[in-house]
């Protein structure tokens, strides 16, 4: 039984609840699914909204135990008192999830005779839920060990610790009933050293079971400190796997990225061949997992940048001033006109543009990212996202001469999308052929046209 | 006559590593920034030199032995400017060229006894950082390949056993690699952590090709020791205690002006692989 989870790749998701993604006709193709972070067995989720020193962490929680076995434990830059820790609402970290996920987006060419055709397409995602559990608590002094702060937030126990040493520390935690993994008393040691203190949460079951959740919700503390890091060592002490993790930063300036390791972005605005509108997690995960592989496993992905005010397709809406503020967004005060002026013309009054979402997934084991994340926000206000499209072709009858050009045209429009989507997944080009064929059928291309063009006449 | 220059060499593997990052790694570089650099950088050196050598001419106007080729000193302009094309970024193409205007003219008017005394490149990043909204330095994007480090390496070992100042960068790096080992050992962390945090190309890239502009640095060889020692605590306390990202910049930024005190401390003839040349400076 593991009684014992360290985080930061703390816990993660649980969350479940309908979502309908919802239909947006924007300029960029429309929006059809997307890949979120539901696609992962084991994906953490942090969001950090970060101006200057201040930071307000929120995590979420995917571990998948009984409640009553529960407990992480977060080195973080300073004590945390109960009025800086709060329980924040699962569903702004899903809504974050849902704004930024890399998306698939499709465009339906136009009748080549008769120019001005349009259609639109609806899909929704549905997503699905784990559970989680905990324990409860005991105390014991000495040992080098200082209870800085305890208290209960929501359902959670939390006691804030500072060691002196590791040992401490570690016989501290085995008294009061957590069960240490081996090797994280050496793992403890650099975090007591850099005078780093410990954030203990377990869950208190009355509490819990009394509030009538079914579900750990996030954590969310704040704090000032300079350090802009988070701590995954601690998190790979178990791990036998590669873990990922989700980090979006909210940040007033623009992009974030991480210091000590490459950010890179990962691979989009390509055109792919319209089945894997079927099967578009599974797509997203290979091109991921391909990509990956591909920079060594030793880079962190920037999956998107955006303004936060607005989105282009918008894989769901942007977040509402007031679900910024859930997540942890500080600085909208004073500074936001949106509350104000809503014009009736306008659908929906957006957030002002002081909020800048960067999405980073991280995946990471042992060998590869010795060292924790430590990040900065830049001035990079370029936006980026995880975009996919797939271009349907005019499926009527053409009789013009443009007509049967464009017939011609697309056979080797299809093998173009086909190579593309071989080198961003690695699946096999010859499967990818026959799929092709199943979804294109419709189209009845006669062989000789098939021929003709691939003579290039 | 091409590569005849040692800053030649300089020029060819900054814009190797230019093309490297362009080609290789999907970086945030943005060539049309890189063009505002280059013609900014020339531009600046262009019009200062004039208006010096005019200065010059109305000063001692019987002396006419300064023929414009030797005062254009194109060749450093354009290191410069690969320099910020390397190191730092901007959103803006005005927030480079304001960069890289200031890199050069502080060499123009930023200088004690004929020599100036901030690194060209060094001074437009720190410049861009403080007064630009727009300005930032990517020192995860070089990765820590070991390919990488070694061409660095390599490239840079080249040019500084030319140069004849490996001793600075010897120094600065022997410090602070030192300096990491012992905080690394007191915090108990493994040493693949250590290497992680000395195998960043940054890191290499600043100590081979910026920490040791002869134009800049200290003429004695035991000033630049301390010099770059010096520098190397100040970044190794930047970076630890006080989390800053660009900590070597600012490290270097902060002892450039040192350079003056200890060239007087420690007086020795300066530009001694020069002599021959008679040309300016290397730097990045």
């Amino acid at each position: 039984m593991r009684h014992f989870r360290f985080i930061i790749p703390l816990l993660s998701v649980f969350l479940s609840v309908l979502c309908f993604a919802p239909t947006a006709l924007a300029f960029c193709g429309f929006y059809v699914a997307k890949a979120d972070t539901k696609l992962y067995n084991k994906a953490s989720q942090v969001v950090i909204a970060r101006d200057g020193d201040r930071t307000v962490l929120t995590m979420a929680n995917d571990y998948q135990g009984e409640v009553k076995d529960f407990a992480m434990v977060v080195p973080v830059p300073t004590v945390i008192q109960k009025e800086q820790v709060r329980v924040a609402d699962p569903k702004v970290i899903e809504r974050l999830d849902a704004f930024s996920a890399p998306r698939l987006v499709e465009y339906f060419d136009e009748n080549p005779c008769v120019p001005y055709a349009r259609r639109g397409d609806v899909f929704l995602a549905v997503p699905s839920a784990p559970v989680n559990e905990a324990q409860s608590a005991r105390r014991d002094r000495s040992l080098g060990v200082t209870v800085e702060a305890r208290f209960n937030v929501g359902e959670y126990d939390i006691v804030v610790l500072s060691a002196k040493e590791s040992g401490g520390l570690e016989t501290w935690l085995n008294r009061n009933g957590y069960k240490i993994p081996r090797g994280a008393r050496q793992l403890l040691k650099p975090y007591i050293r850099s005078s780093m203190k410990f954030f203990v949460a377990k869950i208190n079951l009355d509490k819990f079971e009394k509030s009538g959740y079914e579900f750990l919700r996030p954590l969310q503390i704040s704090y000032q400190s300079p350090k802009f890091m988070l701590p995954i060592r601690l998190g790979m002490i178990n791990a036998t796997t590669e873990q990922d993790l989700i980090v979006y930063v909210l940040s007033p300036k623009g992009q974030a990225e991480i210091t000590n390791y490459r950010t890179v972005k990962v691979p989009s605005n390509v055109n792919i061949p319209i089945f894997v509108k079927q099967e578009f997690g599974d797509f997203y995960k290979s091109t991921f997992e391909t990509a990956y592989t591909k920079e060594g496993k030793r880079v962190a992905f920037l999956e998107y940048a955006w303004d936060m005010s607005n989105c282009d397709p918008c894989a769901a809406e942007p977040l509402t001033p007031d679900e910024l503020k859930q997540a942890g967004v500080f600085w909208l005060d004073g500074n936001s006109p949106s509350d104000t002026s809503i014009s009736p013309g306008f659908r929906r009054p957006f957030p002002t543009s002081n909020v800048f979402i960067s999405r980073l997934h991280v995946r990471y084991t042992r060998d590869k990212f010795p060292e924790d994340l430590m990040f900065q926000d830049t001035s990079n206000r370029e936006s980026f996202q995880g975009r996919y499209i797939l271009q349907h072709p005019f499926t009527g009858e053409v009789k013009c001469q443009a007509g049967k050009e464009y017939r011609r045209s697309l056979p080797k429009r299809f093998e173009q999308e086909a190579q593309t989507l071989a080198k961003l997944t690695n699946w096999n080009i010859q499967d990818i052929r026959r799929k092709m064929q199943l979804s294109v059928g419709n189209l009845t291309i006669s062989w000789w046209e098939t021929f003709f063009s691939w003579l290039g006449m | 006559m091409l590569l005849k220059d040692i800053r030649d060499y300089q020029i060819l593997f900054l814009g190797l590593f230019l093309i490297l990052g362009i080609g290789t790694r999907d970086w945030t570089l943005r060539p049309e920034l890189i063009a505002v650099a280059i013609a900014t950088c020339l531009t600046t050196q262009c019009i200062l030199s004039l208006v010096q050598v005019r200065k010059q001419e109305v000063e001692d106007a019987p002396n006419l032995l300064s023929p414009i080729p030797s005062t254009l000193n194109l060749r450093s302009a354009l290191i410069t400017a690969l320099g910020l094309s390397l190191l730092l970024r901007a959103d803006h193409w005005t927030t480079m060229a304001f960069a890289a205007a200031s890199a050069i003219a502080s060499k123009f008017f930023l200088r004690v006894n004929q020599k100036h005394f901030f690194n060209p490149a060094n001074f437009g990043i720190i410049v861009a950082l403080v007064f630009t909204s727009d300005a930032w330095v990517s020192p995860g994007q070089w990765g820590e390949d070991w390919w990488y480090g070694l061409l660095f390496a390599g490239a840079g070992g080249m040019i500084l056993q030319r140069v004849g100042r490996w001793d600075t960068t010897a120094a600065f790096l022997g410090a602070y690699s030192l300096l990491e080992a012992m905080r690394n050992l007191w915090l108990g962390w493994t040493w693949d952590v250590y290497l992680h945090r000395l195998m960043s190309g940054s890191l290499l890239l600043f100590a081979l090709f910026m920490v040791t502009d002869p134009r800049s640095i200290p003429n004695a060889r035991m000033g630049r020791v301390i010099w770059a020692v010096g520098i190397a605590i100040v970044t190794f306390l930047l970076r630890n205690y006080f989390f800053i990202p660009t900590a070597v910049f600012w490290a270097l930024f902060m002892f450039a002006p040192l350079s003056i005190l200890f060239d007087v401390i420690c007086a020795a003839p300066r530009f001694d692989w020069l002599e021959a040349v008679r040309s300016k400076g290397v730097g990045v």
